[in-house]
């Protein structure tokens, strides 16, 4: 009988019925495998529920610290949308969020690690508020120099990290984070020292002229969110458009197989990394020139963190990441007035965006696994 | 009779990819029962279903005529089944004994080495093997590291051992001796499933075979009254002519290696004063089992990896020892990578993507401000045509999602429509069906008649042979031998086993 | 000039204590696989517990350092569940709750009243008559508990990583998962174990911080220790000892620091408190150029396990 193929369907016939009686109590469990494909659709629909979780963990928080419930619908929708000064200064807000959020993105795009956000726009202030210490070239073209300087030094403060990350494989994440903490201490050193308000004796540097200044353009316009939005569409072009931004795709999906395609993942790494410290150190600029007029201690802090968060959400898109920056611009709007009226700390707007990494971060198992129950 | 083993209705899919459909097995205690199957008939899948690895969606498991229920690898442990791998379980810094004593906690704070080196040596000397419990898997042979694999999961009380692939990694003298274990083993009263593709060790080493396709299990027979005809015709289902070779006189050299040396990235040497050349209209063949520099040498070809001595030329481009990847394409290599999802394909970009990458530094698809989408789109609609690439559902498909095959088929057309004058192509048929594997042979046939030079490394000594113009056989770093073409197959072996 | 030295060299184990504490915590979660990136976070949110407790109960700097270990053990819950169950990208879960932390230790220190409020904490206790001895008594045994109890602990996590079972399942899960699987190892479970073990260290690490060296909580108080940790078990290769010894170089350079104002030598002090950070990535440069072979970095370092995944 072993001679001839059996057909299997006739020896199913032993199937027995003592599976259900033996195990019927069984409950079951969990079973992961990895997904191959899912509908954008549902996709946008797994992202869109994880962003109302992490908003409403937001919410309960904020009721939890004492703001009443229909306060907080006032506080963040009914304000930000009817009053013009609330708009303006969310419109003013954006400008250095769009900075590094897009300078997050270009990092992200050729899995470049920027968390140096803050070192670069640290030095980017310090490069602008130099030209304006100095008194450095005549002053129709001094804003310019401000800002040119203050790329230049953004990108430098990136320079270190970069080849030893090219060079000797050396994790960049720890790197320009350490980093931070020097620049952090040079500015300290520049602002209890030699930049010394003299006229106050205040830890800050003195007043920028008023052609130093970046102005207004009228219906609460800046010149400063002018200049973001210019910059977000040369990145665009650069990453959407340019065959350098073919490139870009190639490194940050799978750097090995784009390095034996003959992508030049070297170049691309380092050009994108440059321009993204660029992109920090405008950030300072425009908040010295725009916002603070000066150069202050603090002016940095967690512009880092929503850089990632931005570029994270946008999936590294630097259209998508102005989008992004403008509504993350609502809640560090929302947030101060917060502070102001309920004396809720300034730390709730990072907490509320950690929260919301988390909730978007974690709603990706469901894009990347499936989950089925077996019995 | 009571089957030891025996797996009923096993249904199981990944993300809607069905790899088992109702499938049935069972093996007896005291034989040598034969799982036969092309690559992805479901051989793998369904005995890891039996190793406690996989859920089945459906199905039920008896051993010894009990039904179980297997939730992990640790209730097959205790049901006394265990698996070798095809890529074996082994943590690879780790000791063969740690190795061991990670498999067989007895639920004791301290490892007791000394017991279980004993125990170790003790199944060593009873199945012939030699090997030394305090040697660190990283230094063992492949042959060794299954070796170990097999202790490992005896000492852990398997009566039920399943060999998912034992001899593809082996040479044919190594492979001979493993069966010979297996059957030995048998005898001793264990049920030994021993998973495979190949037809000659099912009729001549076990006892009855059950033969799979698409995730059923199409015939259960007695190896001994069957032939290699009727299995063919089973797995396969039709038979495909294998392409035939047409014979043209080889060109000049156009690719030299001389004295090369490379090294892992871990600073291990492993090509070491490698020299051959590859003439035009050539297909040179390297033989030799996997890891023996094959990787590196196909990375030093390629620019990934610069090598540490030695010299490249490329005839009519000159000296191209330490160029960059771009700069050695330029030159006209091409690349058949034998990880193709690792460093064929990116995976998570679109099919149009993947296709126009090889080509989007010559400027046809668009400048460098302005890269031209539909361009590109109609150069991949034209290839995947060409070179039938199949499931292509729309060109803005994640390549990830086509299949093996497909995939190759893809890489072959970003590859071959540059018309490269030197292929390096490694085993570019592995995991293939036998269809899929017809073509792309095919594909280098024709790349071989219209002038290329070819270096196809691969670790199936059939695939080399039945390809080359001339073998090289890759031992420890270096060409140990060359053979013209009709290569006597043992000669080949033997120097595979034993120039080290 | 032998003062000083002395002084110094006296000063330098409270400083080691944090480092080494976290590096050997990172050093456990990392064997087993998961780059416990939160270092940072869990260090603030250790320090902000350890103040809190102590000014809850007017005292008791034990029970804050056990408070410490224990809320952020519980923190890193939820890192686990995110990286261990959930399989996020663990940079980008570790960013997130290090931010988190930062926000929620910030925002509950400013809720609680607990900032800046100077606590008593833990004082040091000198081992009579070992500590008689000249140099090497004030050195060595003039310490607190916690520097004292630090040299049992790294024996212990030393012997169970590379002697027992235990740690042999352990390493297993972070070299290969696969195999550690295969042989009946629950990964997950080892992960979720090994993360919270780790953080728990990590945590007592922030709680010195704040209870036994500053004696006070101020927001973002650990200034980018965490990730000097992560930096020295780069250059420890994950193993306790050499973890051990950074440690006590990084504290050598920061004890150094009050030092030399206090001997009133001119040097800018911003540019001394860069020190650490330089010296850091100092380290790091040096363990890339010396690495040789093998770097015994976890394998598996940073990814996920799931089980039934089909190529």
């Amino acid at each position: 009988m072993l001679n001839d193929p059996l057909p299997v369907a006739s020896r199913t016939q032993t199937r027995s019925a003592k599976k259900h009686a033996d195990h019927g109590w069984r409950l079951g469990r969990l079973n992961l495998e990895l997904r191959q494909y899912m509908s954008p659709w549902y996709q946008a629909l797994i992202l869109g529920s994880a962003l109302v979780v992490g908003l409403g963990v937001s919410a309960a928080l904020l009721v939890a610290a004492g703001v009443k419930p229909a306060a907080l619908f006032d506080e963040f929708i009914v304000d930000n949308c009817t009053d013009p000064e609330n708009l303006h200064s969310i419109l003013f807000q954006a400008a250095p969020l769009i900075f590094v959020g897009v300078s997050a993105a270009l990092a992200f795009r050729v899995r470049f690690w920027n968390l140096g956000i803050e070192g670069q726009m640290i030095w980017g202030g310090i490069g602008a508020t130099a030209v304006s210490f100095y008194d450095t070239g005549p002053p129709a073209l001094r804003l310019f120099l401000m800002m040119v300087f203050a790329a230049l030094a953004g990108a430098a403060w990136i320079i270190v990290p970069l080849w030893l990350r090219v060079r000797w494989h050396i994790n960049e994440i720890i790197i320009t984070l350490l980093l931070n903490y020097v620049a952090l201490n040079f500015l300290l050193h520049l602002l209890y020292g030699p930049w010394l308000d003299p006229k106050d004796n205040f830890p800050h540097s003195p007043q920028f002229r008023a052609f130093e200044r970046l102005p207004e353009l009228g219906f609460g316009i800046s010149s400063a969110l002018v200049l973001a939005l210019l910059f977000t569409a040369l990145s665009g072009w650069l990453v959407l458009v340019t065959r350098f931004g073919f490139f870009m795709r190639f490194v940050q999906n799978n750097d090995r197989m784009a390095l034996a395609v003959g992508v030049p993942i070297g170049l691309v790494t380092m050009v994108s990394a440059l321009f993204s410290g660029a992109l920090s150190g405008l950030a300072g600029f425009v908040i010295a020139a725009a916002q603070e007029g000066r150069l202050t201690q603090s002016y940095f802090e967690g512009y880092g963190f929503s850089g990632i968060l931005i570029a994270f959400l946008a999936r590294s898109n630097p259209v998508a990441a102005m989008v992004v920056a403008i509504l993350v611009a609502v809640l560090f709007v929302s947030g101060r007035s917060l502070q102001v009226f309920y004396q809720i700390p300034f730390a709730m707007v990072q907490l509320i965006q950690a929260i919301i990494v988390i909730c978007v971060a974690a709603s990706e198992f469901l894009m990347r696994h499936r989950v089925h129950w077996v019995r | 009779m009571v089957a030891a083993l025996k797996l009923v209705g096993v249904r199981k899919s990944f993300d809607g990819f069905v790899a088992l459909d109702d499938a049935e097995f069972e093996a007896r205690a005291g034989e040598v029962h034969a799982l036969l199957g092309e690559n992805g008939a479901g051989k793998s899948s369904l005995m890891n279903v039996a190793a406690g690895l996989y859920t089945p969606d459906a199905g039920q498991i008896f051993v010894d005529g009990e039904e179980v229920v297997l939730s992990g690898p640790r209730e097959a442990t205790a049901c006394r089944i265990g698996m070798v791998h095809q890529e074996f379980k082994l943590v690879r810094p780790f000791t063969v004994v740690e190795n061991v004593l990670l498999a067989n906690w007895r639920g004791r704070f301290a490892p007791g080495v000394r017991e279980t080196e004993r125990q170790i040596k003790k199944k060593a000397a009873e199945l012939g093997f030699d090997i030394d419990p305090k040697s660190r898997i990283d230094e063992l042979s492949i042959a060794e590291r299954q070796r170990v694999e097999i202790i490992k999961v005896l000492l852990a009380g398997a009566r039920i051992l399943i060999l998912d692939e034992p001899t593809a990694v082996l040479t044919d003298e190594e492979a001979v001796r493993l069966l010979k274990t297996v059957r030995a083993l048998a005898a001793g009263g264990a049920a030994v499933v021993l998973v495979t593709h190949k037809l000659g060790e099912v009729t001549t080493f076990t006892d009855r075979v059950t033969v799979m396709r698409n995730g059923r299990a199409i015939a259960l027979l007695n190896s001994r009254a069957t032939d290699a005809a009727q299995l063919t015709q089973l797995a396969v289902g039709t038979t495909v002519a294998s392409p035939r070779r047409a014979s043209s006189p080889p060109g000049e050299p156009c690719i030299t290696v001389k004295g090369l040396r490379a090294a892992r990235a871990d600073g291990h040497v492993t090509v070491n004063d490698t020299s051959f050349y590859i003439r035009a209209r050539e297909i040179y063949g390297v033989a030799g089992v996997g890891g023996n520099g094959q990787t590196e040498l196909v990375e030093a070809l390629t620019g990934v990896r610069a090598p540490l001595a030695g010299s490249i030329e490329i005839e009519g481009a000159g000296d191209a020892t330490r160029a960059s990847p771009e700069r050695l394409r330029d030159f006209g290599i091409a690349c058949i990578p034998s990880d193709r999802f690792g460093y064929g394909i990116a995976g998570g970009l679109s099919v149009v993507d993947n296709f126009c990458v090889g080509q989007i530094g010559e400027g046809i698809y668009g400048s460098w401000m302005r890269t031209n989408g539909s361009a590109m789109r109609e150069a991949t609609t034209e290839a995947v045509g060409e070179f039938d690439v199949q499931g292509v559902r729309t060109l803005r498909q994640r390549a990830a999602l086509l299949s093996g095959g497909n995939a190759q088929k893809l890489i072959i057309a970003r590859e071959f429509t540059r018309n490269p004058k030197v292929i390096v192509a490694h085993s570019p048929s592995r995991g293939l069906d036998v269809r899929a594997c017809a073509a792309v042979h095919e594909r280098l046939l024709t790349a071989r008649a219209r002038g290329a030079a070819i270096l196809l490394i691969s670790d199936d000594l059939d695939e080399v042979l039945s390809l080359s113009d001339r073998i090289g056989v890759m031992t420890r770093g270096r060409i140990a031998a060359e053979f013209e073409a009709p290569a006597d197959r043992q000669a080949v072996g033997r120097i595979m086993v034993h120039h080290a | 000039m032998l003062h000083f030295v002395v002084n110094w060299l006296a000063g330098t184990p409270s400083f080691a204590t944090p480092y080494a504490l976290a590096a050997l915590g990172l050093i456990i979660s990392e064997r087993a696989g998961v780059l416990s990136l939160g270092a940072e976070g869990f260090m603030l949110v250790g320090a902000l517990a350890g103040v809190a407790t102590e000014l809850q109960l007017g005292g008791y700097p034990g029970i804050a350092l056990l408070a410490a270990m224990l809320t952020a053990a519980i923190v890193s819950l939820l890192f686990a569940f995110l990286v261990v169950f959930l399989r996020v990208n663990q940079v980008i879960a570790g960013l997130a709750v290090v931010f988190f932390c930062h926000g929620l230790t910030s925002l509950v220190g400013t809720l609680g009243g607990w900032t800046n409020r100077a606590i008593t904490g833990l004082h040091a206790v000198a081992i009579w008559p070992l500590s008689e001895i000249p140099i090497v008594g004030k050195i060595l045994f003039t310490q607190d508990i916690v520097v004292y109890l630090a040299i049992p602990i790294f024996f212990l996590v030393n012997y169970v990583l590379t002697r027992s079972m235990l740690g042999l399942r352990l390493r297993s899960v972070g070299e290969n998962p696969e195999a550690a699987d295969a042989a009946g190892v629950g990964v997950s479970l080892y992960r979720l174990g090994a993360v919270l073990a780790g953080s728990a260290l990590i945590g007592l690490a922030g709680g010195y911080l704040s209870v036994v060296d500053v004696k006070l909580w101020i927001p973002d108080i650990s200034g980018g220790r965490g990730w000097i940790a992560i930096a020295l078990v780069i250059f420890a290769r994950w193993q306790p000892w050499r973890a051990l010894f950074g440690a006590l170089l990084f504290g050598c350079i920061e004890a150094l620091i009050p030092r030399i104002a206090a001997a009133g030598i001119q040097v800018p002090q911003y540019f001394l408190l860069m020190t650490p950070y330089l010296a850091t990535i100092a380290v790091m440069v040096w363990a890339a150029m010396t690495k040789v072979g093998r770097s015994n970095e976890p394998a598996a370092l940073g990814q996920p396990h799931v089980r039934e995944e089909r190529r």
